[in-house]
This record gives C-alpha cells, structure tokens and sequence, in this order.
C-alpha cells in the first residue's frame, strides 16, 4: 500500500568557526598605473561561487563592473589568509574584509580626486565607470588612472582585517555569544511511502533559506537544490559502513549518493532579511541548506505511517522493520 | 609496449601504450588532455565520459589498446575555436556548474543523449545523465542547461 506523509524541518546555524576562535579574514585592495582595481584575498573558489559573488562586493562600493574587477584569490604566494573555505563563513567574513579594503581605498581616492581637482570637503562626489566625479558637475571629473600616475607608489593600496565576533560559551551556563551571526531555513517534504517495499518517494519539497542579501540568487538556487539533493543522501542512501575502523562502503557501488534520476525539483524560496553587521546584509548560507531536510524527511515518514526514525539512512530494509514492528 | 593510433579531438594521433594502460591513462597523462577527470576509477561515477567512436564510454573502463584506429572526442574537442558548443555555452548560462569536478562528464554525456534524442522530454534527461553524479548541483540546473541547449540547437538548425 501507498502512504502520503508530510512533514517539515527548522533549523539555525551558526556562522564562522565560533566558540571564541578567531575567525580573521584579510583583504588587499588596489588600483594599479593603469587604473585597473585588483582585490586580492586567501578565499578558494570550490565551487560555492567565491570568486563570483565577492567580486561584486567591491564593484558596488566603486561602481565598476563585476566583470572589470580583478579578483587575486586563493594563491598563496600572492594573497593574504583569508581563512578556510569552511563553517559558510567566505560571504560574511571575506565579504566583510573586502568591503572594508574597498571602502578604505574608495575614501583614499576621494581625497586625492578632492587634491587635485581643488574641492571642498562638502563636494559630493560619485564613482562610475573608474572615474571620481562631483556630483552635479560632470566636467569636475578625474579617473582612477590620473590619479594613480600622480600618486606615490603604495598610496594607492591598502590592506583591511575583518574579524567576526564570537566569544566561548560558558559550558556550565550555556550563556555567552559563541557565533555571530545566525542564518535560519525550513524545509518541507511529501513523502510516498510504499508500506510493502519500505522505499519511498519524495513527491514535493519546498525549502526556505535566509539569506541576509541575496548578492547572487542563482548561485544561491544551485547551493539550495545542491544541499537538499545531499540531504535527501544523507537521510536515504548514504552509509560509510564503518566496522571496527574500516570503512567497508568505499566505493560508489556500496556508497550510494542521488543521481539525476533521484533528485526531486525543489521549490526555493529565498528569504532576504539584511544583517547589519554583514557586507550590504548578506550571509553565507553553503551548509545551512542542508540542514533542515533530513528531519523533515524523517517527520513526513512519522506521518505517513506513523514510525519514528531515529538512524538514518533510512533504508528500505529499515524502513519496512520498522513499519512490521508497529505492526 | 605497444603503438596504436587513433584519431582524438580531430587530430591523427599515434602513441606508445602500456599494456595495462587504459584509455584514461593515454588521454589525460598522454595527451596531457586533463579535462577528463578520473573520479572512481571503477565505472561508477561518469567524470571520466568521452565519445569512443561517437558512442558514450567510460575512459576508465576502457584499455587503450581497444582504442586502436578508432576516434575519441574529449571536453576539449567540443566547440570550435574560441566559440564553445551550445551544451558548455548553455552550463554557463544557467549556472550549472560548481565545483566543475563532474562537468566535463555531464557536457559529453549529454552530447551523446542530444545526438541520439535531439528533443528529450526533462525525463529523458534525468535518465541521460544518470550515469554521471554530481555532488554539488542536485543536477536541476544540469537538467536545466541540457533543456535550454536543445532548445537552441533546434532554433538554430
Ligand atoms: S572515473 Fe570512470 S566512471 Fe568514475
Ligand atoms: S559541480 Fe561539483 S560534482 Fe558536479
């Protein structure tokens, strides 16, 4: 027999690596004698999009183009710590040192501009298109470039530490301040469960991220479908099979993760609530979609037929054991 | 030791083997073609896709001396010069691409499923690609490049 099963997942996570760890990222930000704007930070691009939507951070605050922005990363040799690629924290933590390095360059190049083209200290200016122009005024302009040739080598760069705020909690209490900041999502299943078998289908599924700002929701759609489809592994297929120390599941063949013929399409709602303390309020979300599905699947099961799951994968075998045992 | 030649990416190539050698070994180490990527190394995960004889194989599964006199197309022998195929073109497009590991697998694997079944219902393409894992994307923008890819080779024929 068939049984429809609904069920959701909430969850919370902590940003960065917490509990009083310093968690420090660095940025360089620079315009060069050709004018050209390089930012160099130690974030890796893995996949999660760093070298995509942390370069538009730095486009924003001086009005150039993602694409015109030089993004020096991940090389050792050339870039300064920017931490792990770990805990979600390269959107936040980076994001946060890149804007300040380009907020620090932005005002040195807002003074020079004011030097040499003798304004006052109230004059607005707006960046655009690697020029300094006063508002109001177009024919007032100067450009990175001229600037950059009339200024000292070294002027022109400069080096921004963020570090996140987190204190160790205090164990006895549990009170103190270990992550900040937190990010929030839920997840929603409908689950098929064919009571002869123990497999199950999952028929919808809908999941909710907070995001602070979406800087570039398509990225954000791939992370989410990317995180239910490793969820859905975790909840359904996924085993090490460790005995006595050794992985005995080491291949693909005993290993099983979801391929195109599992995944389901998931609907994604992306929730935009701005952290203050957050580089234009956005927040790194690569392990939080991940976490709220597997206990939603695990609740849309209970519902279904009415056990409670408390070892996953839920594989068939256990699935069906446990339906016999309720009888 | 043996010598075998083979047409790759268009071009008459020859190169000496090893007998325990797989095609695999001879494209990425050989040819210095790294594009194909080994993931498993046992048949099981699809990074490893070229076209053998126009047909989808998995270069691990392959030794080289069956690839004697025959014709393998590779990621890098999609497109043609600088103008990518549409299926690379359309990855970029939607966003399909993450850590990169399984796309150049997915690209050739859907190569072979749009040659064969140039209008796949999303099913169909579920099913093409199957063979390929992918641990980033939950394969949907996969699923997604592969439609609009179609779509543009239909406008454009
Ligand atoms: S490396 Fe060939 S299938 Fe995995
Ligand atoms: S994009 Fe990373 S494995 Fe597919």
């Amino acid at each position: 027999m068939k049984k429809t099963g609904k069920g959701i997942g909430i969850m919370f996570y902590g940003t960065g690596y917490g509990n009083g760890y310093p968690d420090i990222s660095r940025a360089k930000a620079k315009i060069d004698t050709d004018g050209r704007f390089t930012i160099s930070s130690g974030a890796c691009e893995v996949g999660q999009g760093a070298k995509t939507s942390l370069a538009q951070i730095p486009a924003e605050i001086l009005g150039i183009l993602t694409k015109e922005v030089i993004f020096d990363h991940e090389d050792t040799k050339t870039t300064l710590d920017a931490g792990t690629c770990a805990a979600s924290r390269q959107t936040y933590n980076t994001g946060n040192a890149m804007k300040m390095a380009s907020e620090s360059l932005k005002r040195i190049l807002e003074s020079k501009a004011r030097e040499i083209l003798n304004l006052s200290e109230e004059e607005p200016l707006v960046f655009d298109n690697h020029e300094v122009i006063v508002e109001g005024d177009p024919s007032k302009r100067i450009s990175f470039k001229q600037i950059a040739n009339t200024a000292d080598v070294g002027d022109l760069e400069v080096v921004e530490i963020f570090q996140a705020v987190t204190t160790k909690m205090n164990e006895e209490t549990g009170e103190g301040n270990p992550y900040w900041p937190y990010t929030f999502g839920a997840c929603g299943v409908e689950v098929v469960v064919d009571t002869e078998t123990g497999t199950l289908d999952i028929s919808k599924a809908i999941l909710v991220q907070d995001v602070g700002r979406a800087v570039n929701p398509k990225l954000i759609e791939g992370q989410m479908d990317g995180g239910f489809a490793m969820a859905q592994g975790y909840a359904l297929l996924e085993d090490l099979n460790i005995v006595k120390g050794e992985i005995k599941h080491h291949n693909f063949t005993k290993y099983l993760i979801p391929t195109a013929l599992d995944a389901v399409e998931v609907k994604k709602i992306i929730v935009e609530d701005p952290e203050s303390s957050a580089p234009f309020g956005a927040k790194g979300i690569g392990e939080p979609v991940m976490i709220p599905v597997a206990p939603a699947i695990l609740n849309a099961i209970y519902d279904a037929v009415g056990v409670r799951i408390t070892e996953i994968p839920v594989t068939p075998e256990k699935l069906l054991k446990a339906i016999k045992e309720v009888g | 030791m043996k010598t075998i030649n083979l047409k790759i990416n268009g071009r008459k190539r020859q190169i000496e083997i090893e007998e325990n050698e797989r095609l695999l070994d001879i494209i990425r180490e050989g040819f210095h073609l790294t594009g194909t990527k080994e993931g498993c190394g046992e048949g099981e995960c699809g990074a490893c896709s070229v076209l053998l004889n126009g047909k989808l194989v998995n270069a691990c599964m392959i030794m080289a001396f069956q690839a004697e006199d025959s014709e393998v197309i590779t990621i890098e022998g999609l497109g043609e010069n600088e103008k990518l195929d549409p299926i690379q073109q359309a990855f970029i497009d939607t966003g399909a691409v993450q850590c990169g590991f399984c796309t150049p697998g997915m690209v050739l694997s859907a190569k072979a499923l749009l040659m064969k079944n140039p209008t796949p219902t999303k099913q169909e393409i579920r099913r093409g690609i199957s063979g390929n894992l992918c641990r980033c994307t939950g394969y949907e923008k996969i699923v997604e490049a592969v439609e609009l890819a179609a779509k543009r080779i239909a406008e454009t024929d």
